[in-house]
């Protein structure tokens, strides 16, 4: 029995250390001289550099592509806020025959492929000559955003205690002001995860992006994506630069999200 | 609770109207494409009706790519629930509150990786020459060279592996926080009949999670299908067609190759009419 559970501290201190290691590896790399990271035997020791962030940092394209994705995925959160959380408020306290439908078809929305949602939308945007504009990008992340919002806060509102907001109608509040003030406070730790989520989930798409925008609009994982591009000589440590650069807005989201998930398993106990 | 109001009427039917137009555009218009034999390179077209899709049932590679994507969907989402099981019912085991809290914090992190940050990493790692992950084996045959990537063989799984590690360590959070939930008195009641600690998650534990585990697998079967970003920057397909997927192949017919944006449609038509009718059909037994 010893030895068993020393072997399982072993196996799951060998899974900590891989979930982490290759990403701390990616950004001693992007510290490095080319010449220290094209080597048969992984280097540890080496003088470091900041050629490789101050590139990242100095290019153009890169600043443009930080730009449109913040602009782009922040806009369409925002859209997915003021269209997905009063819905799910409603859909939560106001149960009617639909409710389940709505629920699903909310989910629904994530059975689509991307490609089949991509290639019209190119071509609509075309015809409407808002190919490769931020417009057409947020447009088309506030469909995932509000469905999602709305999938993950119809839970959050439903976990608000009835009888607080019974209380409210009773001092006679509204049916508006006891969602402003009490239930978007109350359930507020649940709906900032689940806003949160969105923001990662827009952040991080690829397809999408790939496809609605040439140059102008082109969002950050496009530019990184293309850095990989640049002929034999490959800049290793240029592009490990900027997938630590990439990666670093959805990790800012790390302690909100296992507060979310925390938060969503300790209302499935009670 | 409330009594009449205006609230659910103002709160739900714009949001619920721009949804339906959000998605019912471009849905019906893929299918309209799809009829039609519209390229990138010219803006005429007519109408060929069904001729997409029967010249979809004669092209090898598009066959190729459905046994792919089968392949990948099984392997990933096998691949991710064992892992997470694995993990979930190692750390509930072995694993002390406050490292438990630790190892959720560390797991939770290659899920929330953008796709492509996650493919460039591994892609580095599993590079022949300067690969870490690749090291040890350069290390113990002495310098040979190992190229999961370029191999067809391998290069599915190893793009898999890139996947299972993203989901598969998220998802032992989440099975980890199932088992925490479980009221206790049936796994004590296990232990006082003798049962070891396997027997006591196979026989009791693990059933008594089967619905949360089936809606988990759901949520991975979904997701696995959305793998295009992983391919896109670690293989592009290759080597050869070893690790080319349904949206891989689309997108390359539309848009690399050829430009025929109708033909790529169709594809995705028919793509979509697939995972629509098999959730759809998976959600409502779940919802049982």
């Amino acid at each position: 029995m010893k030895l068993g559970r020393l072997i399982g501290k072993a196996v799951l201190a060998f899974a900590g250390f891989m979930a982490v290691f290759p990403l701390l590896w990616t950004a001693l790399n992007s510290l490095k001289n080319n010449v220290d990271i094209i080597t048969r035997v992984p280097r540890v020791v080496f003088t470091p550099t900041l050629a490789n962030i101050s590139y990242i940092i100095g290019r153009d394209s890169v600043m443009t592509g930080l730009y449109n994705s913040v602009i782009a995925c922040g806009v369409a959160v925002l859209i997915g806020v003021v269209l997905g959380l009063p819905a799910a408020y409603a859909v939560a306290r106001y149960p009617n025959r639909w409710a389940g439908d709505i629920q699903f078809f909310v989910l629904s929305l994530r059975f689509l492929p991307p490609v089949a949602v991509a290639i019209p939308l190119m071509v609509i945007w075309l015809q409407l000559g808002l190919y490769d504009t931020l417009a057409a990008l947020i447009v088309t992340y506030s469909l995932l955003t509000i469905s999602v919002i709305m999938w993950l806060a119809i839970p959050a509102f439903q976990a608000v205690p009835k009888e607080v907001e019974e209380a409210a109608f009773v001092d006679g509040y509204g049916a508006y002001s006891v969602f402003w003030r009490i239930a978007l406070p109350v359930a507020a730790r649940s709906l900032i995860g689940a806003v949160a989520f969105s923001f990662v989930l827009v952040w991080n798409e690829f397809l999408i992006a790939l496809m609605l925008s040439s140059s102008n609009a082109k969002t950050l994982p496009i530019v990184a994506s293309e850095l990989s591009q640049q002929g034999m000589n490959v800049p290793w440590g240029i592009l490990n630069a900027s997938v630590v650069l990439l990666s670093l807005p959805p990790l800012l989201f790390l302690g909100v999200l296992s507060g979310f998930l925390n938060s969503v398993f300790r209302q499935k106990k009670t | 609770m409330p009594r009449r109001s205006s609230l659910p009427v103002t709160f739900v039917v714009p949001t619920l109207v721009i949804l339906l137009i959000l998605s019912m555009v471009p849905t019906l218009y893929a299918i309209v494409i799809a009829l039609q034999n519209r390229e990138l390179s010219s803006t005429a077209y007519s109408y060929v009706w069904f001729s997409n899709f029967v010249d979809l049932f004669f092209d090898r590679r598009f066959l190729n790519a459905v046994w792919v994507s089968v392949k990948w969907e099984v392997v990933t989402v096998v691949a991710t629930m064992a892992v997470a099981i694995g993990l979930g019912v190692l750390m509930f085991e072995v694993a002390s509150p406050r490292l438990r809290n630790i190892y959720c914090l560390l797991f939770i992190i290659p899920v929330l990786l953008p796709r492509v940050s996650a493919a460039f990493v591994w892609k580095f790692a599993y590079h022949p020459l300067y690969g870490i992950a690749t090291y040890p084996y350069r290390l113990l045959t002495g310098g040979l060279i190992f190229d999961p990537l370029s191999k067809p063989a391998t290069a599915l799984f190893a793009v898999a592996s890139v996947d299972v590690w993203q989901w598969g360590l998220f998802f032992a959070v989440i099975v980890l926080k199932l088992l925490e939930t479980l009221p206790p008195q049936p796994i004590e009641a296990a232990r006082l009949d003798h049962a070891r600690r396997w027997q006591i998650h196979a026989y009791v534990t693990l059933p008594m999670l089967k619905a949360p585990l089936i809606s988990l697998m759901f949520v991975k079967m979904i997701e696995s299908l959305r793998s295009f970003d992983l391919i896109y920057v670690m293989t592009r397909g290759g080597p050869g067609v070893a690790t080319e997927t349904l949206d891989m192949y689309a997108f390359s017919q539309g848009f690399i190759e050829s430009g025929k944006v109708s033909y790529a449609s169709a594809m995705a038509v028919l793509m979509m009419i697939a995972t629509v009718i098999t959730f759809t059909m998976l959600w409502k037994r779940v919802q049982a």
